[in-house]
């Protein structure tokens, strides 16, 4: 399996080295809203925003026109965010209905999770996505509606975490034969899970610039095995995988983790969350590794014969993709 | 605001290529890079032909298709970034439906040409269709990643298609491909029909 996997990756990875910027691998991390009542006419809202490409984001925040400030608003720059608080008088019972709108979120790959908090101890949770850059607040809805919301964030998550998908096409050159792929994708399944869910329900963190330069490490990690692959050589991960994939996965399940926040979410609505966010990663990822497999198979159909220096190029570029964001994202340490 | 509905995306979908200014790409919330191959899934006008040659180039063989596959997405690419650097033109989706009828027919037909002609049509396909979005891609100050995500979306389509043809030996599986270039050729006709009507 693994020559046809290799000529796919190069296409693949030509394409991939042209649509990364230098940054894009964690670029999509999410927005924050909330929205809490102090009084019955006072309300608080905290709006974060992540810094987006090094620059402020280029959303704004457009609320309700009776939605009247009090005083001036403290703004506070971050380090990976710009967090703006304002107190706000809100006309009695007009909550509900009232829309928020996000300026310039459609030209973005942002999400925004909204959070409600009433004094009665009712919460009201949703995600606001660049395709709909607004959000209608409303009282209780369906759990079927967050948990598509939900599903659709780690759809969409595992899209956009190219270093996330390079190392799983990584896996994909290095196993051999069905079984050894099953182990391998079910190991970075139940690591990056466990992960994922120790992260966000609070019980482990990472600080994010040396998780993402570890991340970049795995990918740079895989370059010199798939030559080693090419060569006919064997090493414990070529023989192993799965428990490279399971190490691995352990890390970037934390990476997985910063595109879900849980930071003021109804208490309720954080299994279900973290539960679908997951299935929508695992159904991206499936998808991915599905669409590989296809079109490797498709290019034995159509008996594609390339070069033979040119076999190496997938490997090469793997490990060069994964030397320079482990070299950017080192350099940023410090 | 009422959110659009996936026809609205489809409709938008054939007003891009036909480079009026006033369209805007799909935004699939994704990036740039997704909205490029998003648009073309939801872009009959290019999809039908795409598919039609890919079918086309698998029922000649493993050479025609490994052509196709290797010449549509090169020469979407080259007319794209052509177009990039062009001023919009007037309404050209008459062009558009006319080639996807072409390919419909040639499709149904089984027509036997020699895998250098696939390659050639495909050049010819790729090549229009790349110029037309570059084009309207130009007009809507999008820039090159939403037409690298087109072309990895008509490589993947174009491998997986004709990939998915070469193997059929069954007599019935060849017609059930012909009768799909029918359909193909069918929508064509009825999209001629109506442009006709709407310019008449």
């Amino acid at each position: 399996m693994t020559l046809a996997v290799r000529r796919l990756a190069a296409l693949l990875l030509l394409l991939a080295g042209l649509w990364s910027g230098p940054g894009v691998a964690h670029e999509s991390q999410p927005g924050l809203l909330e929205v809490r009542q102090l009084t019955t006419e006072r309300w608080e809202i905290a709006w974060r925003a992540p810094i987006y490409y090094g620059q402020p984001h280029p959303a704004r925040l457009a609320l309700p026109p009776d939605w009247q400030p009090l005083g001036e608003p403290r703004v506070r720059r971050l380090a990976s965010a710009e967090l703006y608080r304002q107190i706000l008088r809100v006309p009695p019972g007009s909550v509900d209905g009232s829309v928020i709108g996000f300026p310039g979120l459609e030209q973005t790959i942002t999400d925004v999770f909204v959070r409600l908090h009433r004094l009665d101890g009712s919460e009201m949770s949703q995600v606001v996505r660049p395709t709909e850059p607004q959000v209608v607040l409303r009282g209780e809805r369906p759990w079927t509606v967050s948990a598509r919301e939900y599903l659709a964030l780690g759809f969409h998550h595992i899209l956009l975490g190219i270093d996330h998908l390079l190392f799983v096409l990584g896996l994909l050159v290095i196993v051999r034969g069905p079984r050894m792929l099953i182990e391998t994708i079910t190991a970075f399944t139940l690591a990056h899970s466990l992960t994922l869910g120790l992260a966000t329900l609070g019980h482990a963190s990472l600080p994010a610039p040396p998780l993402n330069a570890a991340i970049a490490l795995s990918i740079l990690f895989l370059g010199p095995e798939m030559v080693r692959v090419w060569r006919g050589e064997t090493s414990f991960t070529i023989r192993h995988p799965w428990v490279v994939a399971f190490c691995f996965g352990l890390l970037h399940g934390f990476g997985f983790a910063s595109g879900l926040s849980t930071v003021a979410m109804p208490r309720a609505e954080i299994p279900l969350a973290l539960a679908m966010f997951n299935v929508g990663v695992e159904l991206g990822q499936l998808a991915f590794v599905a669409l590989i497999l296809l079109a490797h198979r498709a290019l034995r159909t159509l008996e594609f014969r390339w070069p033979r220096c040119a076999e190496l190029g997938p490997a090469y570029a793997v490990g060069t993709l994964g030397a320079y964001w482990t070299l950017q994202r080192t350099a940023m340490l410090f | 605001m009422r959110r659009p509905g996936h026809w609205s995306w489809v409709a938008a979908g054939w007003l891009l290529p036909a480079g009026a200014a006033q369209a805007h790409l799909v935004s699939s919330g994704l990036g740039p890079f997704y909205d490029g191959a998003l648009h073309l899934l939801l872009s009959p006008g290019a999809l039908l032909g795409l598919l039609a040659l890919a079918l086309l180039a698998g029922l000649r063989g493993p050479r025609a298709g490994r052509l196709a596959v290797i010449a549509l997405p090169t020469a979407w690419l080259l007319g794209g970034l052509v177009g990039l650097g062009l001023a919009p033109v007037p309404d050209l989706t008459w062009l558009g439906v006319a080639a996807f009828l072409v390919l419909g027919l040639l499709l149904a037909a089984d027509a036997k040409l020699p895998p250098i002609a696939i390659a050639a049509l495909a050049c010819a396909y790729g090549g229009l269709h790349g110029l037309l979005d570059g084009m309207a891609l130009t007009a809507i100050g999008a820039g090159t990643s939403p037409l690298l995500g087109i072309v990895l979306a008509v490589l993947v389509i174009a491998l997986l298609g004709a990939a998915a043809v070469v193997p059929l030996r069954v007599l019935w599986a060849r017609i059930a491909v012909r009768v799909a270039g029918s359909w193909v050729a069918a929508v064509g006709l009825l999209m001629l029909g109506w442009l006709a009507r709407g310019t008449g």
